[in-house]
């Protein structure tokens, strides 16, 4: 009987068109993932990077694997429905009467569906596999084919899955009779499956959510979670003990749940209900014979007039509201969404463990970014089953015969939807004041969230549910209107890929806002809106054209509906249709016509282009010799109310080479300029496109001689669509290097070789290896500038206060404008910002030193913190390094919609708003650092490293500036909190660098010679300064640096570097530790240390004996993230215990690492853990066992326990005992 | 008021001719549209309620042209299909509110006195907060009818209703169809030839997308007089007796011995008894002329 069932079945989804449907639909999918990924719409847009392998095993299991996550929407439709479908044609009460078993049923049924889906999932493999090979696409990144990726990803990953949740929807719908029901397994496994990846990710947590991840995709990044980009490239799935235990559990758990479905299903033929009410058994009689009424119903009036239809219109949206609200797949979705979006609160903004305070903005932010998808699917399904309402329970033919226009029907639909939008974000709303209020926030800004949520999300949620309904107007199918509409809106954005980049061709694409607590939403929203306005009166159009697709009666085919719709075109929809698409049109049109033809549009694949040209014009420019500015002297005037700047200023410029100069390569911005040089000159080129403008001196400039430049700069008309200033209603933030001009070739040029290749460029090293002393002349900073004296003038409107480096000198106001006079009585780098705002200052000393922190009234939160951060450093700084070279520091509070980082100018700190103002710093041992303190430590000791030592233009030159000011925050951190709290920060910190590396697509160089990257100035940077000072002790490494900075503060070119630096570290290491200087700086070194074996026996003497056996081994990268274990030659060392399978292998070892053993004592009722012991060992083979006697009971032991050391899997160097 | 149907033709996209040429004038008053399991009546029926469109012809009510101007006739028009569904999780009351809001009714005082009337008149007042979903089948039937009141139609489409009914709401359900069908035009479908006997003054006989008899229950028996002929056969017998004469029903008696009726214009053999013509023999009668002669 098995066999019957189950050709039945095939044959079923063979003849039914659904199946070859999704077959398109996944295949056309995977196709053009694929065919993007590998770079096939490089010729409309910009290339495709070429490090990546795109069909590696990894990038296969991701892809189809990610793919196949959709096609869980399908399975209520496909493995749901092959029981339902039995009840629904009610062939089941004949059915369950033939002599077959419940065995051969179920599996008959299960199988020949999950058979489905699974051919279904090979065609996106294949179609994975065209794409990638399809002409035209980049085959430098495309590898060979390889058969085991497929296989793998699809053997492991993808049937197990498919098993899994076909046999949840499987059992959920045939209990319940019930498709949403299944639909709604889904999508609460798939929210929840978020949520659990979201709070387990952790580094402690990561084993467990490698197991539970029902994916499998936690126990995939388990293992590939730290490789590198050669190991993602070249290295197969790691099938491995983590995701075999997962994929076991997980069939484990889907062959319980079909033994479940087996267990109780029966052949009855009623559903399973779940009713908490015990049904009162009651006899009924029916008396209910024939009887004659005399029928003559009352007059009463009929009325079918437009504003009768309105107020059905509303009634009908009522009820179906009703309907929805009530159904339980919007509860439970609700509820889902609801916990998510709580969850997702608390995580808000953290930054190494600390959260901020639950703002309104960030409140509203941290729950609609969790819970809009979940609006959009209830938004997407609901228009569905509310079109489809009536004929789903039959009701249509009822409907459809009575006198009602079906655009009162339509959009009753629509209203209804919105009501129940408008619920939703009334959920985000209480959720959000119920986080404040839990967090013992109690400024609530009520106006605020109602704004944002019902004038501005809302727009947003209307605009989908008019494609919804549709969509779901063309679509018979719900659940397939619902897929459609998912793929749609999650892969919208991703057009851009394929060359479409403008937003007016994007439905419901367009800007986004952004609050600030200091200049609101500025101008973003009158952009964002009219955006919104465009793609509403589209979704309008989409709107009109269901109602003519809108089903009434019995159409038998597209066909007729099209002709029905034709005849239905005319009258009212005829004009409506008109006028929106001509306003649709006429408005995108106005969009095009202002980001097109009145400022020019450079697509990504023109500004590529224009990259090349522009280095193959001007490259040949970047080492003839330019005067370099010795002076600034600049007026700036912001108008904060118009949100306009104009400026002018001098420059003075002195020959500093030994040879004339007869050329000027003035670099200059889009903004409306003038240049005026005091000697006679003649412009020779002008690039508008480049603004690249070349002047020849009538008189060469001789050596030693000075030119002056007086320039004027100013912004264009700010229009609805575009600002063209960086000035803000409160909060400016400019800096002069998008202001004013600069002198010569500016670099910027494209990175990866193989698209250099590809226009013919030559292999860029990006920048010049420190040793080379022609590479030398200038600082990281500027080309055209060495140290200038520094002055400016700047006002404002009257009510904001405008800051520059420098001192005030003289400050006033006229017409209405107040003037701020700044001089700056040092020399300091050629790097300045111009700030404006309604600031509150707080102002304090430290010796002699004015400490003043400019800030939004408001945000005094963590202003003490600040303060003490601002004083820790320069302590810091000035005890152990120099003098701090001003006498004057400012921190200036700037809104987070210009970013959420804070940059130090000389004495003038721009800090924004995100960055720590409104930090909730919790002091105890649990909390998280505290970042408002740690940022400001940082950004002060770049007074030292950035502003007094500045490394040349090569290779490594941002560790003398980054990691040595991140160095000292850590310093000055550990100073004020203790030890136990560096232990969160440099975990993050090890993570991070470890995580971030994976995404180097160009190359990662060791610490000394790195390109720039941010994970390795600062994360790895923070590391190995912070134990290197551990290794050879924190003053030693202090006088090393102390003698360093003596020797180049302030210095003119040649520029330091970072061999300087490190050969000044060098020389206070004793020789045992010179490995530890190649291992930081040199190369990059990564430990894999790890206990494995620890026994503690109590001695007579009371004592204990720990006999700890651990392994150290490390391992070293090359730039594309190979390993390699040999230090010169073939001298790596291994280690092969019994059962282990492969050999460990290491560099030579002579290193000292640290073994610790400690123990928890309890004070107050809290636990702390003391240490017995901590010593470094010298280790030389990677296998070791020592023992060691301690005083008291050991609970834990480690090896490099506080995670000093660059270690790929720190969480295995301690045991509990 | 009258309805005129004339040439009307459907063909599915599955190449069934469901209404072939079909031309009738339906006045007022009750009307059986009598005919077999696919017929056509549906078909018909749905086409004259709005619900689908024909590929050809032209149908008119009154003043209304139907197919051009369907909101005009859906004012008018009362219709229950052969099966109908309901939203789950409303009363009566409330889905007869909504029905008469779609009906056009706008006064919500109004609404409540008519929904309260039809559903007096249907007997459901007593059920009216019950869900409709929970109805038994009778009960559902008669909520069907209550809401095709709501608009007090001139034209009523009722599509197989006694299918399923017992005797009793059967009754019930006929005699109320009865009440309305003196001011309107009722069109009423069915297989049971019982209940056009009882209830049309017109009757209409369809198969195969055609109409092959027009008349009423009475004409139409009067027709017959005298030309049908029953005897008591043996089983055995039954296959001569039907290649010799035309056969028009054969029953069992208790006996294990056939009734057997034929039509015959003169008695066509001893034994046989003339008989008065009933409905059925003139709708087996139609049936049978209509069937292709195999050569």
């Amino acid at each position: 009987m098995f066999s019957t069932i189950f050709k039945y079945e095939i044959k079923y989804w063979i003849k039914n068109p659904a199946v070859y449907i999704y077959m398109a639909i996944f295949s056309l999918l995977a196709l053009t993932i694929s065919a993007i990924s590998a770079g096939f719409f490089d010729f409309i847009t910009a290339s495709t990077g070429s490090s990546i392998i795109v069909n590696s095993p990894m990038g296969v299991s991701g892809l189809f694997n990610g793919l196949t996550t959709f096609i869980f929407f399908l399975f209520p439709s496909i493995i749901g429905t092959s029981i339902y479908r039995d009840y629904k044609s009610e062939m089941h009460t004949i059915l369950y009467s033939y002599p077959f078993t419940k065995a051969n049923y179920l599996f008959a049924k299960f199988l020949s569906a999950i058979c489905i889906v699974l051919v279904i999932t090979l065609t996106i493999g294949v179609a994975m596999f065209i794409g990638f090979r399809l002409p035209g696409t980049n085959q430098e990144i495309v590898g060979a084919f390889n058969i085991m990726s497929y296989l793998n990803a699809y053997v492991v990953i993808i049937i197990p899955n498919i098993f899994l949740f076909g046999a949840l929807v499987f059992a959920v719908v045939t209990f319940t009779r019930n498709i949403s029901a299944g639909f709604i397994t889904v999508v609460v496994l798939m929210f929840i499956q978020g949520l659990t990846a979201g709070l387990l990710s952790e580094e402690e947590h990561r084993f467990i959510a490698a197991l539970v991840d029902p994916f499998g995709e936690a126990s995939i990044s388990f293992y590939t979670r730290y490789w590198t980009v050669a190991e993602q490239n070249e290295l197969a799935l790691p099938i491995k003990e983590m995701l075999i235990y997962n994929r076991l559990l997980w069939m484990t758990v889907a062959s319980v749940v079909f033994a479940l479905v087996y267990k109780y299903f029966s052949f009855s033929q009623n559903a399973l209900s779940f009713s908490f009410r015990k049904p009162k058994a009651e006899r009924t009689i029916k008396s209910n014979f024939g009887g004659v009424t005399r029928i003559n119903l009352t007059k009463v009036t009929y009325d079918f007039s437009f504003l009768q239809n309105l107020k059905a219109t509303w009634r009908f949206s009522n009820i179906d509201f009703k309907y929805m609200v009530k159904s339980w797949p919007f509860l439970s979705i609700v509820l889902v969404g609801l916990i998510i979006a709580l969850i997702g609160l608390s995580n808000v903004g953290n930054l190494f463990g600390t959260p901020t305070l639950p703002v309104t903005w960030k409140t509203i932010r941290g729950a609609s970014n969790s819970f809009s998808l979940a609006i959009n699917i209830i938004t997407f399904l609901y228009a569905g089953m509310l079109i489809h309402r009536a004929k789903i329970a039959k009701t249509n033919h009822l409907i459809d015969v009575t006198p009602i226009p079906n655009w009162v029907l339509l959009s009753s639909k629509l209203l209804a939807l919105l009501k129940m939008q408008m619920v939703l974000l009334a959920v985000i709303m209480v959720s959000g004041l119920i986080f404040q209020i839990s967090k013992g926030y109690y400024d609530f800004e009520i106006g605020h969230y109602i704004y944002d949520l019902y004038v501005l999300n809302f727009i947003h949620f209307i605009i989908w549910a008019l494609l919804a309904l549709f969509i779901q107007t063309l679509i018979g199918n719900p659940y397939l209107g619902l897929f459609i509409m998912l793929v749609i809106s999650i892969g919208m954005p991703f057009l851009s890929l394929a060359g479409v980049e403008q937003s007016i061709f994007k439905y419901n694409q367009g800007p986004s806002f952004k609050y600030s607590d200091m200049n609101g939403y500025g101008l973003s929203v009158a952009t964002y809106l009219i955006y919104k306005v465009y793609w509403l009166l589209g979704g309008l159009v989409a709107l009109v054209v269901a109602g003519l697709f809108w089903v009434r009666g019995l159409p038998h085919s597209f066909k007729e509906r099209l002709q029905i719709a034709k005849f239905r075109f005319k009258g009212a929809s005829l004009i409506s249709f008109v006028i929106l698409l001509i306003s649709f049109i006429g408005l995108g049109y106005s969009i095009y016509h202002e980001n097109n033809v009145i400022n020019p549009y450079t697509s990504s694949k023109e500004s590529e282009e224009q990259q090349v040209a522009w280095e193959k014009k001007y490259k040949k420019y970047e080492n003839t010799v330019q005067p370099r500015i010795v002076s600034v002297n600049v007026n700036v005037n912001i108008f904060p109310k118009e949100l306009n700047f104009t400026a002018s200023g001098d420059y003075v410029m002195v020959n500093k080479t030994s040879q004339a100069i007869d050329s000027l390569f003035l670099n200059h911005n889009s903004y409306p300029s003038t240049f005026k040089f005091n000697r006679e000159t003649k412009l020779v080129s002008e690039d508008t496109l480049y603004n690249f403008d070349i002047y020849k001196l009538k008189q060469p400039l001789q050596p030693g001689d000075s030119i002056q430049l007086h320039f004027t700069v100013k912004n264009k008309e700010n229009t609805l669509l575009r600002k063209h200033s960086p000035v803000r209603s409160n909060g400016t933030f400019m800096n002069n290097m998008e202001l004013f001009p600069s002198f010569g070739y500016s670099g910027g040029e494209l990175k990866d070789d193989k698209v250099r290749e590809k226009y013919g460029l030559a292999k860029n090293k990006l920048r010049p290896h420190p040793s080379d002393s022609t590479a030398l002349g200038n600082t990281y900073i500027a080309k055209d500038a060495d140290w200038i004296d520094f002055e400016a003038t700047v006002s404002t409107s009257e009510d904001q206060i405008a800051i520059a480096p420098g001192y005030l000198q003289k400050e006033w106001v006229k017409d209405g404008r107040k003037y701020f006079h700044y001089k700056m009585d040092s020399k300091i780098l050629n790097f300045y910002a111009f700030n404006s705002g309604k600031y509150e200052v707080k102002r304090d000393t430290w010796n002699d030193v004015k400490l003043e922190i400019y800030y939004q009234k408001g945000h005094e939160y963590n202003l003490e913190r600040m303060m003490n951060g601002m004083k820790a450093s320069l302590a810091y700084n000035s005890e152990n390094f120099s003098p701090y070279q001003h006498k004057q520091a400012r921190i200036i509070e700037f809104p987070r919609t210009g970013g959420g980082y804070a940059q130090s100018f000389p004495n003038t700190i721009p800090f924004s708003e995100s960055a720590g103002f409104i930090a909730d710093v919790d002091d105890s041992e649990e909390g998280g650092v505290d970042y408002a303190f740690a940022v400001t430590a940082h950004e002060v000791a770049h007074q030292w490293w950035a502003h007094q030592v500045i490394g040349a233009d090569v290779l490594g030159a941002t560790m003398l500036s980054e990691s040595l000011s991140e160095y000292v925050s850590l310093k000055v951190l550990e100073v004020k909190y203790g030890k136990s709290k560096m232990r969160g920060f440099l975990k993050d910190a090890l993570d991070k660098y470890l995580t971030r590396r994976t995404f180097e697509r160009k190359r990662e160089k060791a610490l000394m010679y790195n390109d720039g990257q941010g994970y390795i100035h600062y994360q790895k940077g923070s590391l190995i300064f912070y134990a290197l000072s551990d290794y050879l002790g924190e003053k030693k490494l202090n006088n090393a640096l102390k003698k360093y900075i003596e020797k180049v503060k302030f210095q003119e070119a040649p520029y330091t570097t970072s061999i300087d630096m490190v050969n000044h570290i060098r020389e206070v290491t004793p020789d045992s530790l010179q490995y530890v200087i190649k291992d930081m700086f040199e190369t990059i070194t990564l430990y894999r240390n790890r206990i494995i074996e620890v026994k503690s026996t109590k001695l007579e003497n009371g004592k204990y004996k720990v006999d700890i056996e651990f392994n150290v081994s490390k391992y070293r990268n090359d730039e594309k993230g190979k390993r390699f274990y040999a230090e010169k030659g073939e001298d790596s060392i291994t280690y092969k215990a019994g059962k282990m399978k492969k050999p460990i292998i290491s560099v030579p070892l002579a290193d000292y690492i640290d073994i610790g053993i400690f123990t928890e004592e309890e004070t107050d009722g809290k636990k702390k853990e003391i240490e017995l012991y901590l010593k470094k060992h010298k280790i030389t083979k990677i296998n070791n066992t020592i023992s060691i006697i301690v005083d008291k009971k050991p609970t834990e032991v480690g090896v490099d326990p506080y995670n000093k050391l660059i270690d790929t899997k720190s969480d295995d160097n301690r045991r509990k005992l | 008021m009258k309805l005129i149907i004339s040439n009307l033709t459907k063909t599915y996209k599955n190449g069934v001719k469901a209404i072939d040429n079909l031309s009738i004038e339906i006045g007022t008053g009750m009307f059986g549209l009598l005919g077999p399991n696919g017929a056509g009546k549906s078909s018909l029926m749905r086409t004259i309620a709005t619900l689908q469109s024909p590929d050809s012809g032209t149908i008119t009510f009154g003043d209304i042209n139907v197919l051009e101007d369907n909101m005009s006739l859906r004012k008018v028009l009362g219709y229950l299909p052969q099966s109908f569904g309901v939203y789950p999780k409303m009363s009566a009351e409330d889905l007869l509110d909504y029905f008469a809001t779609l009906k056009g009714i706008s006064s919500k005082a109004d609404r409540q006195k008519i929904v309260k009337e039809v559903l007096e008149i249907t007997n459901l007042y007593e059920v009216r907060k019950k869900k409709v979903a929970g109805y038994s089948g009778g009960m559902k039937q008669r909520f069907g009818i209550a809401q095709l009141l709501l608009n007090n139609p001139k034209l009523i489409i009722v599509d197989e209703p006694t299918a399923g009914l017992d005797p009793a709401e059967r009754h019930r359900f006929l005699n109320v169809l009865r009440e309305v069908g003196t001011n309107s035009t009722v069109i009423f479908s069915t297989h049971i030839v019982e209940d056009v006997k009882e209830l049309c003054n017109e009757m209409a006989i369809l198969n195969g997308g055609r109409i092959l008899k027009h008349t009423t229950p009475l004409e139409a028996t009067k027709e017959i007089e005298g030309q049908i002929w029953t005897k008591i056969i043996e089983r055995d017998d039954l296959e001569g007796i039907e290649k010799a004469y035309n056969v028009l029903s054969s029953n069992y008696n208790q006996d294990n011995t056939l009734n057997v009726r034929v039509f015959a214009t003169e008695k066509p053999a001893d034994g046989f008894v003339q008989t008065m013509g009933q409905l059925d023999d003139v709708y087996f009668i139609a049936l049978k002329q209509d069937e292709p002669v195999v050569a």
